[in-house]
């Protein structure tokens, strides 16, 4: 980035463009700091509010608001406030780690794909169908219940299912690119496949890969309420999804113990969705002209 | 044609309502559809080769059995109108009714209770419940002499029920005695001797009986019809008990439902009815793993968790305490057993004792299995309760059922929240845990690797014993040194409820829940 940033000395810094077009967005600016407070909440929350979320605290059931319990307690009298804190932690967690591998598996399939073209294109963009024709949720439910339910699997589980949209539009955007005129100079002028791939093409593609993968967090993490809600997660863990599996047969006795922790992961996947958003505007060429 | 049909139909139906309004309250009433559901698809209809209670319950309306069980543990006549034990134990005498006959018109003979035995021996998977039955033999076609190696006062639980179907020979013998467990018509055109015969077996949808006109009992069974919806899903089972969608249900065990259900105004909800089925829920622990090896170390485990908690919240009452391998209704039960009372001190003393000292806030780790979603919750206190006395406790989650079952036959665990049932006399349910030559023979069988040559003792001698005082002193023994020596943390019994609507009569609350034959039940109009 410093580069660029010298040799555009005169214009402004695209940094900063993207940045006051993002700042247009107020919806995304408000979902980008209550995003930032849950975050500080997972981080910190933990030490704020030192609570065992294992621990049985009080007797079960206890409603919110009453004996000092803010949240109430589950049905084995735990704090649900203190699960929730603790469980932002792995949601948000296992939400970024699978949004970079399938990231990381979605670029790398595409960039080759659409840089070297002809029959390793055909390879890896049927192999990217296949991916994308699975039935997803059961496909990672398959890959949990084989290797078993750590946190680590269901990362791995979560990613390896979605990252065929990454690897399309990485696929697209090189193909796109790739026959610009600065590559072809780049080419000219000797540089190699991997230096044309990843320092030439893949800064110029990087703009609807960013937006795509602020979006994956959100529904890696939507993900993992899902395998939790199914029982497939991590029992010595807690996290959003598991904390409504786990009481949902409670649900018509006390549904608040539901109820917080699905608004949890309400308001974070749509603070995420909508600082997508927002990353979109900011980052689409074809709306600064607007 | 149709109107006659419907003309017909009004007629019958009015002359119905008519006998019934003669009828006094208590008076049962010939016809209708009785609608009950199972709560998972059988994978047979024929007990003589399958346990479990989802095939109980249509096997034990299609075959019918030598003997039945009153709600006292009292033998009743049924294929057998009257029976003789010798004095010595070793000869059973079962004279059959003279009138019962099959599905299809043949007779009921003795050789077809001789055929029976042989294929429960060779296929039922308890063992136990006819290994000493040598041979049987048939003098005359209405009687069967059972001849024994040992006495086997089991025996007569084990001829009732749901575990002694009596197949006719002339259809299930066609073929080697274990291909009896394959046969084709183990799931259609099912032919047995029992009140009810099979209309429709529908996989995952429904299992259709109706009555059997030749049934050997004059005026049985009452109903015309069962239909036995298959509901896997708890929820919708409860909604379709509170619509009075169903009649009737048993072995509901869920406690949210069971609450829920005995609010509904006209459903009856009991827990009355299971003593032979016998469930119990329990902490099993390996007796043959790290710390688990000193019963101290299990001791401790027992005065930490609060089987309190489990009973009032965790089951929300609807379980009973269970202190020892015997459910609380069995005749054999003896409750005056040491009991572990939660207590931390001691708990925390007897672990210093075992040479496992506090670092830090804990002694030491271990891992806890559970085999299905309902019992995590369980699990889940187990952990948070051993927290307390400085044991750390791992959950392990099984992809799926046969993963647990998998792990507990392998004694591949610590600790793991467990269902047993005791399946009528302790020889068939309750030896398998606790027999040192039973050890880590798949789940189910003595997965804690217990080890007590004076438990193996007495109940080798209970098994044999068939003066009814000796061996309810012999099992007392036995209920003591479990108690004391806890292979297993006894907590509750599993509470499985029979949920009927005010229409049913006469549902079938003896010990044997639905798995055995419902020809007294009826429908009131």
């Amino acid at each position: 980035m410093s580069n660029e940033v010298m040799t555009t000395v005169r214009a402004r810094s695209p940094l900063a463009e993207a940045w006051d077009m993002f700042v247009r967005n107020h919806a995304a600016v408000a979902a980008l700091i209550v995003l930032f407070l849950i975050t500080i909440g997972a981080v910190a929350g933990p030490y704020l509010y030192p609570t065992d979320p294992f621990d049985m605290v009080w007797s079960p059931f206890s409603p919110p608001g009453e004996h000092g319990f803010l949240l109430g307690t589950d049905y084995l009298g735990r704090d649900l406030l203190a699960m929730i804190i603790n469980g932002a932690r792995v949601s948000l967690l296992i939400g970024l780690a699978a949004a970079m591998v399938s990231i990381f598996i979605g670029v790398t399939i595409g960039a080759v794909a659409g840089f070297y073209r002809g029959w390793v294109e055909e390879v890896l963009m049927r192999t990217t169908e296949f991916f994308q024709v699975l039935p997803t949720l059961l496909f990672s439910m398959v890959l949990v219940a084989l290797f078993g339910a750590s946190l680590a699997m269901i990362t791995f589980a979560i990613g390896v299912v979605s990252w065929t949209a990454v690897a399309r539009i990485t696929r697209a955007e090189f193909l796109r690119i790739r026959e610009l005129e600065f590559v072809i100079a780049s080419r000219a002028s000797g540089a190699g496949n991997a230096k044309l791939m990843f320092t030439v093409i893949l800064p110029n593609a990087m703009p609807p890969i960013i937006v795509q993968s602020a979006l994956m967090v959100g529904t890696a993490i939507l993900f993992e309420a899902g395998l939790s809600f199914l029982g497939l997660t991590d029992p010595n863990v807690v996290s959003w999804g598991q904390i409504i599996g786990s009481n949902r047969q409670y649900i018509l006795d006390a549904s608040y113990t539901v109820t917080f922790p699905g608004l949890a992961i309400f308001i974070t996947v749509l603070c995420i969705s909508l600082i997508g958003d927002g990353l979109n505007d900011a980052l689409n060429p074809k709306l600064r002209q607007r | 044609m149709m109107k006659h049909l419907v003309k017909g139909m009004i007629v019958s139906t009015v002359l119905a309502t008519i006998a019934a309004g003669h009828a006094l309250a208590d008076d049962p009433v010939r016809g209708g559809t009785l609608i009950t559901v199972l709560g998972s698809n059988p994978r047979t209809l024929n007990g003589a080769v399958q346990s479990g209670i989802v095939t109980g319950y249509p096997t034990a309306q299609l075959f019918a059995s030598p003997l039945r069980y009153d709600e006292d543990w009292t033998p009743q006549p049924y294929l057998a109108e009257s029976w003789d034990v010798s004095d010595d134990g070793l000869t059973v005498t079962l004279n059959l009714v003279k009138n019962a006959v099959f599905h299809d018109g043949q007779p009921v003979t003795s050789a077809d209770i001789a055929f029976s035995v042989e294929v429960i021996k060779a296929n039922h998977p308890f063992k136990t419940m006819f290994a000493p039955v040598e041979t049987v033999e048939t003098p005359d076609e209405h009687t069967a002499v059972l001849k024994l190696s040992r006495p086997h006062p089991a025996l007569m639980l084990a001829m009732s029920g749901q575990l002694m179907s009596i197949l006719p020979r002339h259809i299930y013998g066609d073929g080697p005695i274990e291909a009896v467990k394959t046969h084709p018509r183990n799931n259609e055109n099912v032919v047995g001797s029992g009140p009810f015969k099979l209309v429709e077996f529908k996989n995952g949808e429904h299992v259709i009986l109706e009555r059997f006109d030749d049934f050997f009992i004059e005026g049985r069974p009452y109903l015309d019809k069962i239909v036995m919806r298959i509901i896997p899903d708890i929820a919708a089972r409860t909604i379709a008990y509170e619509n009075g969608e169903l009649h009737m249900g048993a072995f509901e065990s869920n406690p949210q439902m069971v609450n829920r259900l005995k609010k509904v105004d006209g459903l009856e909800v009991t827990p009355e009815g299971y003593g032979a089925i016998g469930p119990l829920d329990w902490l099993a622990m390996n007796t043959q793993r790290g710390p688990l090896k000193d019963v101290r170390v299990r001791k401790a485990i027992a005065y930490a968790v609060d089987k309190n908690f489990i009973q009032k919240a965790l089951m929300q009452g609807t379980a009973a305490d269970s202190r020892t391998g015997i459910h609380p209704d069995s005749p054999f039960y003896f409750r005056e057993v040491e009991i572990y009372d939660v207590d931390l001190e001691k708990a925390n003393s007897l672990l210093d004792e075992a040479g496992f000292p506090m670092q830090d806030g804990k002694r030491f780790d271990l891992t806890i299995d559970f085999g299905w979603p309902g019992v995590k919750p369980q699990v889940e206190y187990v952990r948070a309760a051993l927290k307390k006395i400085g044991i750390a406790v791992e959950v392990r989650a099984s992809a799926d059922f046969p993963t647990w079952a998998k792990r507990m036959g392998e004694m591949d665990f610590d600790m793991s929240w467990d269902t047993v049932f005791n399946w009528g006399d302790p020889v068939i349910g309750v030896h398998r845990t606790y027999v040192s030559d039973n050890v880590g023979k798949g789940v189910w069988s003595n997965t804690q690797g217990y080890a007590n040559s004076r438990v193996d003792e007495i109940l080798a001698l209970a098994a044999v014993e068939s003066d009814a005082e000796k061996r309810k002193a012999l099992y007392q023994e036995f209920q003591t040194i479990i108690a004391d020596e806890l292979p297993v943390y006894h907590t509750n019994t599993l509470p499985y409820h029979t949920i009927y609507s005010g229409k049913v009569g006469n549902p079938p609350l003896g010990i044997w829940g639905t798995s055995t034959p419902i020809d007294m039940t009826y429908l009131k109009d």
